[in-house]
């Protein structure tokens, strides 16, 4: 790795696991520190922009930073995924093919679904008397709506949802030859779905699988491999993310009382409540990219190959950007500019059916469970790179 | 496909379509008087700063 000057080294190592909220510790450290870093603990190394200001414009500098490196920690990463890997206009194309199954206008249609399977699993969990939430329940509604989503059988989250536990444990740790086992599963399963559509098509508008084998790009049909890169591409993006979302939720919610009486006593307010949660704790606290040109980004002289980490953790925890930045406050100015989902074309193509995802979990669970607590002797560690609770025991009285 | 944020905080000013892109992009909206509120709000939902309020 080539030493840079210009700004001070990192030796943060995000891919370690840490106590909870320790990541954003060590990102609020960091950024305060200094405007810019450079990472030296991958053997590319990388440029972190840690500040909102920085962040933001390294999202819209989209056409000379690409998604060649999609995360900065793993950067020689051969899976390959659609839409992220594209760039450019053939990027922009293949997510008009997607954009209206993700726009709101379609995930409203999915809110009624959404809830009555939300209810259905609190129907089972609530007389449990306790769970291991992250595992279980946050990992179990994700599945099921994607598996909706994609016009396939809820029940099939049966065995699909430990396949992609299994490739999630394995990618996040940089381990490819791990996840070739549960990913070979899970292309065979989507090549199912691909053969039943070609075989008995659907309404394109409102099947995705018909949809993507119907659909053209430049004239020409999108190859299988495609399309299953694509279906398993959607799945890897939206269920441990959003699992993730909820149980940092949770856990605030455990042991903030007046927050969650707040939610219990004005639901309306759950839409506003998801937003600042989403700010306040993102999971995915990177996103990564490559350099194309050379090019002086406000002082920096980066490289064609350079890596840069835009720190969505740290851009919306900046204090420059949110006064009291660590607090769960609702109503703040300019919530609506978090970065949680990204900016710029790839912005996340989820981030409507995670809102609804979260806000419908948020609003039926404490219908049923309006109090709950977090199972004393539970050691609240956080898997690094992309961050989620490893355990989560809840406990309420039944 | 959008954000979203603009339409959801002005719903009597801007509009979704199919894909959630806004449907008025790169229109100039004469905004009257009682939704200045909702456009003032859309202006600072964006995240990609999008959207500019000026008054005339």
């Amino acid at each position: 790795m080539t030493p840079r000057s210009g700004c001070p080294v990192s030796h943060t190592d995000y891919t370690r696991e840490s106590e909870i909220y320790g990541h954003y510790a060590l990102l609020d450290e960091e950024r305060e520190a200094e405007r810019f870093h450079f990472n030296d603990t991958t053997e590319r190394g990388f440029w972190m922009l840690t500040r909102y200001e920085d962040v933001l414009a390294g999202f819209q500098n989209h056409a000379n930073w690409t998604t060649a490196v999609r995360t900065a920690l793993f950067p020689g990463s051969t899976i390959e995924l659609f839409p992220q890997d594209l760039n450019g206009e053939e990027h922009q194309k293949f997510r008009r093919i997607l954009n209206p199954f993700f726009s709101p206008a379609a995930v409203r249609r999915m809110e009624e679904l959404a809830h009555s399977r939300c209810v259905e699993l609190l129907e089972e969990l609530a007389p449990q008397g306790h769970c291991n939430f992250v595992a279980e329940f946050a990992i179990r509604y994700p599945t099921d709506l994607f598996l909706v989503l994609m016009g396939l059988p809820v029940q099939d989250g049966d065995f699909f949802l430990p396949w992609t536990e299994e490739m999630f444990g394995c990618m996040l740790q940089g381990d490819l030859d791990g996840a070739a086992v549960p990913k070979a599963k899970i292309l065979a399963y989507f090549q199912e779905a691909v053969d039943e559509r070609r075989a008995n098509p659907r309404d394109p508008a409102e099947d995705m699988v018909t949809r993507l084998v119907q659909a053209e790009l430049d004239g020409e049909p999108l190859s299988d491999d495609t399309i299953l890169t694509t279906c398993m591409s959607i799945m890897l993006a939206g269920l441990d993310t959003t699992r993730s979302a909820l149980g940092y939720i949770f856990a605030h919610l455990a042991r903030n009382d007046e927050d969650r009486a707040l939610l219990i006593e004005e639901p309306e307010r759950t839409r506003d409540a998801v937003e600042e949660f989403i700010r306040l704790y993102p999971l995915v606290i990177q996103a990564g990219r490559e350099v194309q040109e050379a090019e002086d980004f406000r002082g920096l002289e980066m490289a064609p190959k350079d890596v840069v980490w835009l720190g969505i953790g740290s851009a919306n925890r900046d204090p420059r950007k949110y006064e009291d930045p660590d607090r769960f406050v609702l109503g703040r100015p300019g919530l609506n500019q978090h970065l949680a989902f990204g900016a710029g074309p790839h912005r996340c193509l989820g981030m409507h059916l995670a809102r609804l995802e979260l806000a419908v979990v948020l609003e039926e669970w404490h219908k049923v469970i309006p109090h709950y607590r977090i199972k004393e002797g539970t050691e609240l560690i956080e898997r690094g790179s992309q961050l989620t609770l490893k355990d989560l025991e809840l406990e309420w009285d039944v | 496909m959008g954000h979203g944020r603009c339409y959801a905080v002005a719903p009597d000013l801007l509009s979704d379509d199919e894909e959630g892109f806004v449907a008025q992009a790169g229109q100039d909206l004469d905004v009257p008087a009682e939704l200045v509120g909702q456009a003032q709000d859309a202006a600072g939902a964006c995240p990609e700063y999008a959207i500019t309020f000026t008054k005339s």
